[in-house]
């Protein structure tokens, strides 16, 4: 082993007043490359964040509030506008999402630690979480497709199921992971005083858990926010405010972002970027939020 | 013993939560189970039509109902190759950097910048690649700008995931490595990466399930060329998921069943890699808090 | 999170399904629809002049391609499609909701559009097209093109070929074209989807196939005409029917539209008209609807955003870039709404 070699070679303490020695020199190549590795992490980073920061703030905040407010023009090689329609399809859909998919995925994780533990039913369910985790987001998309905008066609809410399934395995496997940290001994407690399990669950174990569920739940509405190809199965198209969970087609900011990176008009790219800036921010936020509850757990602790 | 609290409800509420709780773990078997059985259902007719030839051929020419999908498995693939040459010694770089060499001063903004690298939605990624990169270094719509956005997408993937099995180390080992004189580099390679390399492997084949699920980012940059079966990365191509996204809108039944089909594949394919993946970084942790 | 919270979520959310069906009744009129993305700016000013007289209707277009519009209106999840090719006889099984009207709107020039270092003014003959778009032809300065635009400086550029990765009324129009006038040059076929040789790149509708000619050096794709010109394209003049070098414009492709022969249920072909001065790559569009509506509203509404369409919004069309409907043709379409019934 090169250990070994090493130490036959080196007879004594090393001598630091002779030559780099090949060895060190190899290590400090090697030490360089790793800070390269962190510059080609940092570039392109820097330059998405700088391209979405420029382009997209000349846009978003020109004349504001209106960016927000105004309705996605119907001719799209004008000039001005607005995203507001897609911002609050985003915020609608997201919203639902979650609505569905957090009150689900908790209760579904509490079976599995509080009741389940090691059953057969468990581990298959935990195992199948993880399928469910890697499942390509088209995928999702064209099952909603199949299963719901079929039949009862474009919606936000279509659009907010095929989130909701894909949020429900992240916010399982968070959950549990904060089941997992709440001590024993406040469960002991709660049933030494006769408390019922359920109600041990919902009144004790819960709220110690709950600002890790809240973080991972965040975690999950900042990436579903993110998400296109689901939506643009189930959502459609619509340029003007539809403030109607179940009727009609919608739009969202990912959507409006895809359909208007592929068009040869300035003003729709424009219009991209400005959108790109408000997603960035939205999912900024909500993981700035996530990270103050992690936070909180750390302080408790 | 009879279940009462102290406030004398009834136990049925409480065995009602129970079962509540139990059909919310199912729902997860449930729509699995519907998305398996759908889009299994729904591809079959190309099958029935194309066989075992819709994995082998080359030609995709949907009015001639002729489904040769093999250029867009080896688009999925070599894109996802290019992004993991691209992505791994970088991640890895970086997770050892992290782990070894920064003090903790420097690592918490390194693990923010993560963070927010892992935070950007991959439609602006595809926004950023396809107006700005693209235009770059004659990259144009090809494999190549593909790859490099799918890297950029599972970096922090696979940075975040070796930080944690490099952190099992133990410390034991690193400090006796550097105790008999090893350089820096030298006890990473006798100390680290040996204990580490499973989980490791593990946390590029995750990077790499990502890379090939990823559709919409791929899309836009891709080039959306059909039948391109070559090594030239700077060629125009396709994958599959990029294949549905553009060609959904007016495909008819067959058609339809054809791009289901691609979606069955790209299923089945990032599922196995993922499975292993996870089994493999599940081992190596347990493996590294057992010792 | 107590039972109670619990049960509140719940609530709340059973809440917000049943009032919001209550909510939209409220809300008035939607009508949606999509598919050719040719006659995309048309529909955009349309939907705009017409709302101003009709503020209570929502009018949604998504585009997507023709061949999009007109599974959508078969599926029926839209209420009317944009098409600028019909519905092929192999397709009629599959439409679910009965008999369907062919509305022409308008007559659109497809351009060959280029980027080209250098070039400004290209003349194209049907035949040279051909072997370009299908990779016959591989360089800019190639003999076949220098030998039609003597005097131009043509680079040695490789050629990139754009065309549509979705299945669209302008390539069916496109390559039905190249069929009828580059016969035996032309081996590719025709219709919505086509295999295109396979070094070649794809965009998403015609506003895509234009983002690849204006980013790409050296690329050819074919666009309609209002949105090359509105993407500051270049375009190429094409030799027509009479061996002349037609540029596209909305005269050229009114003079192909004079001699059409329409058919009973308003269809018909503008492509390779003869005539010198007509452009002899016209395409025309419809929209598509059933005749058998079964929502009052939404055929009232319908039938009115047609209306407009095919009378007053065409004053629209010369500013966009697009011929407006022979007189003849337009009566014929006014006549074809009475077929709208509500059933």
């Amino acid at each position: 082993m090169q250990l070994a070699q090493e130490t036959e070679v080196a007879a004594g303490p090393p001598d630091l007043t002779a030559k780099q020695s090949w060895r060190s020199v190899k290590s400090g190549i090697m030490t360089s490359l790793m800070i390269a590795s962190v510059v080609a992490i940092a570039a392109p980073l820097i330059a998405v964040v700088w391209a979405v920061l420029t382009r997209g703030a000349s846009v978003a905040f020109h004349d504001f509030p209106d960016f927000f407010i105004k309705d996605v023009p119907n001719i799209a090689r004008r000039p001005g506008g607005g995203m507001g329609p897609a911002i609050m399809g985003t915020l609608m859909v997201t919203g639902a999402a979650t609505a569905i998919a957090v009150p689900l995925g908790v209760l579904g994780a509490v079976y599995l630690h509080e009741y389940g533990g090691k059953n057969n039913f468990s581990r298959l369910v935990r195992f199948m979480s993880t399928v469910m985790s890697g499942v390509p987001s088209i995928v999702m998309g064209l099952f909603i497709y199949i299963v719901w905008t079929l039949h009862f066609g474009y919606s936000a809410f279509g659009g907010a199921l095929a989130l909701a399934c894909l949020m429900l395995p992240v916010v399982i496997g968070a959950t549990e992971q904060m089941l997992r940290l709440v001590p024993n001994h406040l469960r002991e407690a709660s049933y030494a005083l006769g408390t019922s399990k359920s109600r041990t669950i919902s009144t004790v174990v819960l709220p110690a858990a709950l600002p890790g569920i809240v973080s991972g739940s965040l975690l999950a509405v900042a990436r579903a926010a993110g998400e296109t190809a689901p939506l643009l199965f189930a959502v459609g198209a619509a340029n003007e405010y539809n403030p109607h969970l179940f009727q009609e087609a919608n739009t969202a900011l990912s959507i409006q972002i895809f359909g208007n990176a592929t068009s040869s008009f300035v003003a729709a790219q424009d219009r991209a970027w400005g959108a790109a800036l408000t997603l960035v921010l939205v999912t900024f936020l909500a993981t700035l939020a996530a990270r103050v509850f992690t936070a909180r757990i750390a302080r408790k602790r | 013993m009879q279940e009462l609290d102290l406030r004398g409800n009834k136990a049925y509420l409480d065995r009602a939560f129970r079962w509540s709780a139990a059909g919310a773990a199912a729902l997860v078997l449930l729509i699995l189970g519907l998305i398996a059985v759908t889009i299994t259902g729904r591809s079959l007719p190309v099958f029935h039509e194309m066989g075992l030839k819709f994995f082998t051929t080359t030609r995709w020419s949907p009015p001639d109902a002729l489904f040769g999908a093999l250029p867009f498995i080896w688009g999925t693939a070599f894109t996802a190759l290019i992004a993991l040459v691209i992505a791994v010694p970088i991640s890895l770089g970086m997770a050892l950097f992290m782990t070894q060499v920064a003090p903790p001063a420097i690592r918490r903004p390194m693990v923010y910048m993560i963070d927010l690298l892992a935070g950007v939605p991959s439609v602006v990624f595809g926004l950023w690649g396809v107006l700005v990169l693209s235009q770059h270094f004659g990259l144009g719509r090809s494999f190549l700008t593909a790859g490099i956005i799918l890297a950029i997408m599972i970096i922090p993937i696979i940075t975040s995931l070796s930080r944690e099995v490099i952190e099992t180390t133990p410390p034991g080992d690193k400090e006796g490595a550097l105790a008999l004189g090893c350089t820096r580099w030298e006890m990473i390679g006798a100390a680290v990466v040996p204990h580490s390399a499973g989980g490791l492997v593990g946390a590029v084949m995750l990077g790499l399930g990502r890379a090939m699920g990823e559709t919409i980012a791929a899309a836009l940059v891709i080039g959306s060329a059909l039948g391109q079966l070559t090594l030239h990365p700077l060629s125009p191509g396709n994958s599959m998921p990029a294949v549905i996204a553009n060609e959904w809108g007016e495909a008819d039944t067959l058609h339809k069943s054809a791009l289901i089909a691609l979606a069955v594949t790209l299923f089945v394919i990032t599922i196995v890699v993922n499975l292993i993946a996870t089994a493999i970084v599940q081992r190596s942790m347990r493996r590294a808090q057992g010792l | 999170m107590s039972k109670s919270s619990i049960l509140t979520w719940a609530l709340a959310v059973v809440g917000l399904g049943l009032t919001a069906p209550r909510l939209a009744s409220a809300a008035g009129t939607t009508l949606n629809g999509s598919g050719s993305t040719l006659s995309k700016p048309y529909q955009e000013v349309a939907i705009e002049e017409f709302k101003k007289s009709h503020k209570d209707l929502t009018i949604n277009y998504g585009g997507g391609g023709s061949g999009k519009g007109r599974q959508d209106l078969a599926d029926m999840v839209v209420d009317f499609a944009g098409s600028d090719s019909p519905y092929k006889e192999a397709d009629m099984v599959k439409i679910k909701g009965g008999e369907v009207l062919y509305f022409p709107i308008l007559l659109g020039p497809i351009t060959v559009s280029f980027n080209v270092t250098g070039v400004d003014k290209l003349n194209l003959s049907p035949e040279t097209i051909a072997k370009i778009f299908q990779r016959d032809i591989k360089k800019w300065n190639d003999k076949a093109i220098a030998a039609e635009n003597a005097g131009a400086k043509l680079p040695d550029e490789d050629i990139v070929v754009a065309h549509r990765a979705d299945g669209s009324g302008t390539t069916q129009n496109f390559t039905e074209y190249l069929n009828g006038a580059a016969k035996g040059v032309w081996k590719l076929k025709s219709g919505s989807t086509v295999e295109w040789p396979a070094d070649t790149q794809a965009g998403q509708g015609n506003g895509g196939v234009a983002q690849i000619v204006k980013s790409t050096k050296g690329a050819v794709g074919y666009v309609d005409l209002s949105d090359a010109k509105a993407s500051g394209l270049k375009f190429a003049s094409v030799k027509n029917q009479a061996g002349k070098f037609v540029d596209p414009t909305t005269a050229a492709a009114s003079a192909a539209g004079d001699g059409i022969e329409v058919k009973p249920n308003l269809l018909f072909s503008a492509l390779n008209a003869k005539g010198d001065k007509s452009y002899p790559i016209t395409c025309q569009t419809w929209v598509i609807v059933y005749a058998r509506q079964t929502d009052k509203a939404k055929a009232e509404a319908l039938k009115a955003y047609l209306k407009f369409l095919v009378k007053d919004g065409q004053k629209l069309l010369s500013e966009i870039d697009y011929a407006p409907l022979p007189r003849s043709l337009g009566d014929k379409a006014l006549k074809q709404l009475e077929k709208i019934q509500v059933k």
